[in-house]
């Protein structure tokens, strides 16, 4: 009795809409499993005994390297940021994000031109100093380079995540640590570090799952992890049964740190108790302290974005009267094309779900923010593979429909641009929905209660109070969603139409025929308007009201 | 009876006690009852219960008769026509006084709108403040943006969870002086909860004494907190 008339208590459109929206983006995922326990084939038999374990060692040594140094830089960049002012405060505060418009594998390819044998260091070594190193010293095509360039490009996950917590954080909880006769660094370890760990561990799972799902750099790179072993499958031996395989196993990997996190966060949530919010002022350094601070901003600067940004520009300016064409202009369109309406229908499923979500407050809700979730911890190329599958059987129905008409039977959904779009939705609903669910969790549920003490109903109140005032979230689950669709690679590379290319799908195509200098042109397109749209995202976080 | 609560039962979520088991009580209309407890009593679940912002699992909540909720019915909160005041306001802070108040004006036009709007501003004596925001008002202002932002709509209930609480000693006094005295003038049944016996005395025309989820006296002001001086005087040390 109880159940039912709290199932009535709950079911409304949004409920529906949760479901259906929940039911699509689980059958990709929902078709894999399905084929995950087919028997095995002689491939797999083959893999399971030589190359899984090397598989799991390079993508477990990888995730964990960058998981800790990304935590490292970005949290104490998010509270020295917060925290203390120093020259150039404004510009390092946003400068810090910019590394995030720099895709991993741009930032590779570029690291490997700056320090190969015919790249800037080493001509400039032997031609102006007459010095000659040996090439090994400079070689970051191996595990620790690709730390490096996954630290240096994804560190501002965390960063981002726990600087907009801290600054939003009722300050009073820093002050009175500062009362209490707590130093810098203690109040540091003391408060900051419990108070933000749900925000650190939101962001470094974001950056595992980024390197879990990687395969431009890693196949740049020549290491042998999980997604290359994947392609590697699929494209190069055409065989489904054993991509799918590695991706059921690297599924399970991926839940068990969904898991972790879970643990990790536990059941704290940190939400504002009072509507008056005052950011935390920062604070002036002098002295060597200031030294410090300022230096550990610059050299994190110059090596996340000024270096790599740098060779870029002097890439594009040897390359750039060959590349601009007009056939380069359909490639900006496209781009731009698919990741808008892939960031609109994405924001507008997040808010409808993590709404629903909030509200429902049982595991109902929980359930369906988890679900939501699946699809950034599934690597692009599986759910490509997923995708696929549903629209050619889709397809099929379309195709007896069109014979019934008597029409020409095509094949219609699983040529068109729909079907990447679709996936792009399914592996991003991840970002979008997190930053709204954060905007929500922020604001609490007080708001909404007291507009429906005054009459208005569910359906009212998102319009007129939810959906204002978490804005900000809102535009930068935008944003977020908007620079990680214009990255894709993997699952682009599988799902683009005939003849329809991406500037991620066409950089990647000249780096791996060794044509970096051509690559320039569409890696600084990319990186610009990434870097765009976090300078925006960042002037609305800055007015947003407090 | 105004209010009927009969044989309710509630549970949180994550708890397997319930919070309430077979609780009964009434208000009787026009009158101002305050229900006196400990936190974690569960006096603030009540007022959420009898608004509807939460479920119960057993029992049913009558208002002027009809059923709010027994074990068919759930009556959505926008539909109660019950008032509530937070403890913290909740003011929409992106929305100004004026608009805060209009905001559960919804069968009015324009004009009725504005004048129901100054009335309003007039009882709490802000007549002058429409067009600020929220973040712009102090605590004492706040909390009278909040009631009349709460009467706004006329409900023929209103309830207040720990009014007082964020006010200074001072302001406390002459904030409920002033309630007191509007909830008279207007003849609106209310229900108060606090923690402090004070309020209670003052302001209520009946105290509800309350401890852990169950009802330990009721009656006037004066006997009840007689009564139980000694478990009250315990329980606040």
């Amino acid at each position: 009795m109880y159940l039912i008339r709290k199932m009535r208590s709950q079911f409304n459109s949004w409920a529906l809409l949760s479901v259906i929206f929940s039911v699509l983006i689980l059958l990709p995922a929902l078709l894999i499993m399905v084929q995950l326990f087919a028997e095995s084939n002689e491939n797999w038999e083959h893999i399971k005994e030589y190359m899984l374990k090397n598989y799991v060692v390079n993508s477990v040594t990888l995730v964990s390297f960058t998981g800790l140094f990304t935590v490292l830089i970005g949290v104490s960049a998010a509270w020295l940021v917060s925290a203390y002012k120093v020259p150039m405060h404004r510009f390092f505060k946003w400068g810090l994000i910019l590394p995030l418009a720099i895709p991993p594998y741009i930032g590779a390819y570029t690291y490997h031109g700056i320090l190969n044998y015919t790249g800037v260091i080493q001509t400039t070594l032997r031609n102006q100093f007459g010095i000659k190193v040996d090439q090994k010293f400079f070689d970051i095509m191996n595990i620790p380079g690709a730390v490096f360039i996954f630290t240096m490009f994804l560190y501002p996950y965390v960063y981002i995540i726990t600087r907009s917590f801290l600054e939003n954080q009722s300050s009073s909880l820093i002050e009175n640590a500062r009362l209490l006769g707590k130093g810098s660094f203690m109040t540091f370890i003391q408060v900051v570090l419990p108070v933000s760990r749900a925000a650190i561990v939101g962001g470094v799972s974001l950056v595992i799952l980024e390197v879990f799902n990687d395969y431009g750099v890693v196949k740049y790179f020549g290491i042998q992890t999980f997604s290359t072993a994947i392609f590697q499958a699929w494209f190069g031996m055409g065989d489904i049964y054993s991509a799918i395989k590695l991706a059921g196993t690297l599924m399970f990997i991926v839940v068990l740190i969904l898991i972790l996190e879970k643990v990790i966060r536990g059941r704290k949530q940190y939400s504002y108790s009072t509507s008056k919010v005052r950011p935390l002022q920062p604070k002036e350094l002098k002295g060597w302290k200031k030294f410090a601070v300022l230096s550990f901003f610059i050299s994190l600067f110059a090596l996340a974005f000024a270096i790599p940004f740098i060779q870029l520009l002097q890439w594009v300016y040897m390359t750039y009267d060959v590349i601009l064409s007009a056939a380069f202009a359909d490639l900006i369109w496209n781009s731009v094309f698919v990741a808008a309406i892939g960031s609109v229908l994405i924001i507008i499923v997040a808010l409808i779900i993590a709404n629903f979500s909030r509200l429902s407050k049982g595991w109902i809700g929980k359930v369906f923010s988890k679900i939501t979730v699946l699809g950034y911890s599934i690597p692009g190329a599986v759910i490509a593979i997923g995708v696929l599958t549903l629209f050619l059987s889709l397809d099929e129905k379309v195709i007896t429909l069109y014979e019934w008409f008597g029409l020409e039977p095509t094949l219609v959904l699983s040529l068109s641009i729909s079907m990447l779009i679709f996936a792009y939705v399914v592996r991003f609903l991840a970002v979008g929905f997190n930053s709204i669910e954060s905007g929500f969790d922020k604001v609490g549920t007080v708001f909404t209660e007291a507009s429906r003490t005054l009459g208005m109903s569910v359906t009212k109140t998102f319009f007129k109070v939810d959906i204002k005032m978490i804005k900000g979230a809102i535009a930068g689950g935008f944003i977020l969603v908007f620079v990680d669709i214009l990255k894709e690679l993997p699952l682009t590379l599988i799902l683009q139409p005939f003849n329809f290319y991406t500037l991620a799908t066409k950089t990647f195509q000249y780096a791996s025929d060794e044509r970096i200098h051509e690559a320039a042109v569409s890696s600084m397109v990319i990186i610009c308007i990434s870097a765009l749209s976090i300078f925006f995202l960042h002037r609305v976080l800055e007015k947003e009201p407090k | 009876m105004f209010v009927q609560i009969k044989n309710l039962t509630f549970h949180y979520k994550n708890s397997q006690k319930p919070l309430f088991e077979n609780l009964s009580l009434n208000f009787k209309q026009g009158e101002v009852s305050v229900i006196l407890g400990e936190s974690g009593s569960g006096k603030s679940t009540l007022l959420r219960l009898i608004a509807g912002l939460e479920v119960p699992s057993r029992g049913s909540i009558l208002i002027d008769q009809a059923v709010m909720n027994d074990n068919f019915r759930f009556v959505q909160p926008e539909k109660r026509g019950v008032g509530l005041v937070f403890q913290d306001y909740a003011l929409f802070p992106h929305m100004t006084v004026e608009k805060n108040i209009k905001f559960g004006l919804t069968k009015m036009n324009r004009k009725q709108k504005q004048a129901r709007m100054e009335e309003l501003l007039a009882i709490v004596g802000m007549e002058d403040y429409a067009s600020r925001y929220p973040y712009e008002l102090s605590g004492g202002q706040q909390q009278r943006v909040a009631l009349a932002r709460a009467m706004a709509p006329n409900p023929s209930l209103i309830m207040f969870d720990e009014p007082f609480s964020n006010l200074d000693s001072k302001l406390q006094l002459q904030i409920r002086d002033e309630l007191q005295e509007i909830l008279k003038r207007t003849g609106i049944t209310s229900i108060f909860v606090t923690h402090d016996e004070e309020d209670a005395r003052s302001i209520g025309d009946r105290i509800i004494l309350m401890n852990n989820g169950k009802i330990q006296d009721e009656g006037l002001p004066e006997m009840v907190l007689q009564k139980n001086k000694e478990k009250l005087s315990l329980a606040y040390v």
